[in-house]
């Protein structure tokens, strides 16, 4: 085939690699993106938006029945509600195909040439692209690799067959009667929590003394307890052994047991999916597993340009995507540098958690002396009527002169509040200004002002 | 009998919130309140009760319209109405004793009882005189009346009855198109009621931006809500169980008559003051009734202050806590602070509505240079994943300089969604912060930065 010629090649078309493309192609810079499965990545096709859409239902489901099982507090009363999983994962397909064709659709709009098929790198400038219709050599005058993760496996849980990466996960027809989540990180639990709702009895396999390990316990603790009022067993410091006859052996400090698990969905992590690149071509230097960036996600080589899970951590989506519109705005020869003050993480638990900025700990580790304060949604008007009064919104804060250093919540619907706790980061607000912006009544975004009250010293409804 | 330094008449959000602060700030604080529970309009029968309501009705409307897209399968759902006024009951009284637990915390006293002004630094309550230095009036709203509409809170309701009626009705008529009657219309249309709402004006939602405006009638028309705009309501006549409203379309003159078995006359609220002996303390009262005050809140007559619905401003329970916060810090020889340029205002319906600082109308009538940055929640992939994918945001932007000069979101969690805005326009944020703070995925509030990039270089998800 003839060989192509580009300013802009994006390798792989997730969140990072298409908002890079898109953008790109709208500053008038001729872009090529190349991907071998459908476009949007794992995000898009097996990630955070098909998980969302299973814990959309799964908390439906458990809403309907509680109201059969109560007679319903508030006054809505259902019969005998079941899940037909295979029409959920239909209707969550229906999603996902639709989100795919809008991706297209954007990428052709904005100018963009689309490729179906796997890049492999010869040089610098040019890589050879697999496809159905046979190899095609490319050459661009910048490369971006956005190829993304794909999940870890264990040596003694090889995916297939009863062991399931999340993707497997979602796309199961039928509720698994048992099922182990090895892994509590938000990944596992996002997952696990929305088997435990639509009916499976769910164990949790945690190595780590505690789950979600990367928060701290006041942020997990509402989790926990919803944990266990699903019904869920969270073994901790516990090490999952291998599967067999619909039991999976997991050694714990006390000895080994065969918990029942018809299916074990194994969440441990994720690593850079570099697989069929011809990264060795290129040498680049690298930061542990990941690619070595600068500020502008510029590798070691020349205008070959990372983002996204591929640079480490944190792998979120919407890091990715600022990475890619940063880099687009490079290509078409503007300003750009990293500069972001927070990125934000939203955990999709029940109740979710959201984080922005320092917690308290690692505040403290960085030297500040700090102040923080809490608020609880159980003295928050908009959570009694929506019948959520767990959790909290919490600041951290300079003790010297009120900067906020942090921002995090647990609750139902916290995901919304991430923007607003951004945004007063990337400003350099203090406790002051959060305490003097009206914020709407009744919103659960009332508690961010209390809190940001209450470590002034003086909250007004609590 | 007691010597007080502040005198709160008036024990909703205004009149609370300023004593609690009053009392934070060493000042010897009573509130007068002659309803059996404090919290006044929004925590008894106003925002929170009708909060409730909406909450409870939305699940009977996901249950009815969603469940079955999902593969969640039963009966159909059915209401107990009563078991639904008993949620909304619990949830006022959790509200309401918990203001009475921090008037106890912060040692606020409440006089039980309707409180006049005899002369300035008095208050009189039943057959006790009080002596205060400071006196705030905080006596909220009441709803306005009709004249030909009279109201027996049974058949002919405000929204006060609204809140209790014996059984959804089979058929009710709305008289005004703005927040109280939308609400309350889309509560009883989710419950199986034939809502017809009549409006004088030829938009619902008056002052909104415009295409707000037409999307959430078209939106709600949907819902099965049916409008008459442009129609002067002449009068209603009522039976112990029916109602015949007469109303005039103004582009025609022509009468026509709707049967209802429910009234709710929503046409706006008016201060209430009566019985305070404004006129012989010689407290000066605007045209519409509210009480003139100067910039700091205080009356014509030293030492009296008057906040929230009583003075000019929108009826909003947290412009009335912003005040009474004010008014305290300015007693106790502070400094108080409102910016009205940002106050934002929410309505509850499915999809939300909030709103921000200017619209288009208002920006045009000044003829003020500005670009509209728009973007659909079709293009957002969580609102796809939760059937929210209805509405949009729009930022309203400085043509020249990229200030953000206000916003409007019809969608999911609008009101929650507006905190960012609000934050934003308090630090005199461009368009462009917006658009380089990083938001979380997948959030509804990535809407929010789209709408802020369509500001200047174009969204990218449209």
């Amino acid at each position: 085939m003839e060989p192509i010629e580009t300013d802009l090649l994006v390798i792989g078309a997730g969140p990072g690699g298409y908002v890079c493309a898109i953008r790109a192609g709208q500053l008038g810079v001729s872009t090529v993106i190349v991907e071998r499965n459908r476009p949007g990545g794992t995000c898009l096709n097996v990630g955070c938006i098909p998980s969302k859409a299973l814990i959309h239902v799964a908390e439906q489901f458990h809403i309907a029945r509680l109201q059969a099982r109560d007679g319903g507090a508030l006054g809505i009363s259902v019969s005998d509600p079941r899940i037909d999983l295979a029409a959920a994962v239909d209707w969550k397909d229906g999603i996902v195909s639709r989100l795919n064709s809008g991706v297209a659709g954007l990428l052709k709009k904005a100018g963009v040439k689309s490729i179906q098929g796997e890049a492999r790198f010869i040089d610098g400038k040019t890589v050879m692209i697999r496809s159905e219709m046979g190899e095609q050599r490319l050459t661009a005058r910048r490369i971006v690799i956005a190829t993304g993760s794909r999940p870890v496996e264990l040596p003694d849980l090889p995916f297939g067959g009863a062991i399931l990466s999340s993707t497997q996960a979602l796309a199961l027809t039928a509720v698994p009667r048992t099922l182990a989540v090895v892994g509590g990180g938000y990944i596992g639990l996002e997952i696990g929590m929305a088997f435990a709702k639509l009916g499976a009895k769910v164990t949790i396999v945690e190595a780590e003394a505690r789950i979600l390990p990367q928060y701290d316990t006041d942020l997990t603790k509402p989790v926990a307890e919803r944990l266990k009022e699903l019904g869920v067993r969270v073994m901790t410091g516990a090490r999952a052994g291998g599967h067999a006859k619909g039991r999976l052996n997991v050694e714990t400090g006390g000895g080994s047991e065969r918990i029942a698990a018809e299916k074990v969905l194994v969440t441990v992590g994720r690593t850079p999916g570099f697989d069929g690149l011809g990264l060795d071509e290129l040498s680049l230097a690298m930061s542990g597993p990941f690619l070595r960036i600068d500020e502008q996600c510029r590798t070691s080589m020349r205008d070959v340009f990372a983002i996204g899970d591929v640079t480490g951590e944190p792998m979120l989506a919407h890091r990715a995507m600022a990475q890619g519109e940063m880099v687009a705005a490079i290509a078409a020869g503007r300003p750009g540098g990293w500069d972001k003050a927070c990125i934000p993480a939203i955990c999709f638990t029940d109740p979710e958690i959201v984080t922005a900025g320092l917690d308290p700990e690692a505040a403290r580790a960085a030297g500040h002396a700090v102040r923080t304060a809490s608020f609880p949604f159980r003295a928050n008007g908009r959570a009694m009527t929506l019948g959520a009064e767990t959790g909290f919104v919490r600041v951290v804060a300079r003790e010297d002169n009120h900067l906020i250093l942090g921002l995090q919540a647990v609750g139902a619907g916290m995901a919304e509040l991430a923007a607003a706790f951004s945004a007063l980061i990337e400003m350099g607000a203090r406790l002051e200004d959060v305490a003097e912006t009206i914020h709407a009544h009744p919103t659960q975004g009332e508690a961010l002002q209390e809190a940001a009250l209450a470590a002034l010293g003086h909250p007004l409804h609590i | 009998m007691a010597n007080y330094d502040v005198i709160i008449i008036g024990a909703g959000p205004g009149g609370y919130v300023c004593a609690i602060r009053c009392a934070q700030l060493g000042l010897k604080t009573a509130v007068v309140e002659g309803r059996e529970a404090l919290g006044g309009t929004c925590l008894n029968v106003g925002c929170i009760p009708s909060k409730a309501l909406l909450h409870a009705s939305h699940q009977l409307h996901e249950a009815q319209e969603n469940f079955p897209k999902m593969g969640l399968k039963g009966k159909a759902p059915s209401v107990d109405w009563k078991q639904m006024l008993a949620y909304k009951s619990e949830v006022i009284e959790g509200n309401t004793r918990g203001i009475e637990f921090l008037f106890k915390k912060n040692k606020v006293d409440w006089i039980r009882g309707w409180g006049s002004i005899p002369e300035p630094g008095q208050v009189k309550v039943g057959e006790d005189t009080h002596s205060a230095k400071h006196i705030v009036i905080a006596t909220g709203s009441e709803p306005a009346p009709l004249e030909g509409v009279a109201i027996d809170e049974k058949v002919v309701v405000t929204s006060t009855g609204a809140l209790e009626l014996g059984k959804v009705p089979k058929r009710m008529v709305v008289i005004g198109a703005g927040v109280i009657g939308l609400e309350l219309g889309s509560v009883y249309a989710r419950l199986g009621a034939d809502v017809t709402v009549i409006e004088y004006l030829d938009t619902i939602t008056p002052g909104m931006d415009g295409e707000v405006q037409k999307t959430l009638q078209r939106i709600l028309k949907k819902q099965g809500l049916k409008f008459v705009l442009g129609a002067a309501v002449q009068k209603s006549e009522a039976t112990k169980t029916r109602a015949k409203v007469t109303y005039r379309l103004k582009k025609d003159d022509s009468e026509h008559e709707i049967e209802a078995d429910c009234v709710l006359l929503a046409t706006g609220r008016r201060p209430f003051t009566d019985g305070l002996g404004l006129d012989k303390l010689g407290v000066k009262l605007t045209k519409q009734g509210q009480i003139e005050v100067g910039r700091d809140w205080q009356t014509g007559v030293r030492g009296i202050y008057a906040i929230g619905d009583a003075v000019p401003g929108p009826m909003l329970a947290h412009k009335a806590e912003d005040e009474g916060m004010a008014v305290a810090e300015q007693i106790a020889g502070r400094h108080g602070h409102v910016n009205y340029g940002v106050i934002p205002g929410v309505i509850y319906t499915w999809p939300e509505v909030a709103a921000v600082g200017e619209t288009e109308q208002t920006l045009k009538a000044a003829g003020r240079a500005y670009r509209a940055g728009k973007f659909m929640f079709m293009g957002n992939a969580r609102a796809k994943a939760n059937f929210a994918a209805e509405g949009f945001v729009k930022i309203l932007a400085d043509k020249d300089t990229d200030r953000i000069l206000g916003a409007h979101i019809i969608g999911p969690a609008a009101g929650e969604l507006i905190h960012e805005i609000c934050v934003a326009m308090e630090f005199g944020a461009a368009a462009q912060d917006v658009a380089l703070t990083c938001h979380a995925h997948p959030t509804y509030s990535e809407a929010v930065r789209e709408a802020a990039l369509a500001c200047s270089d174009g969204a990218i998800h449209s």
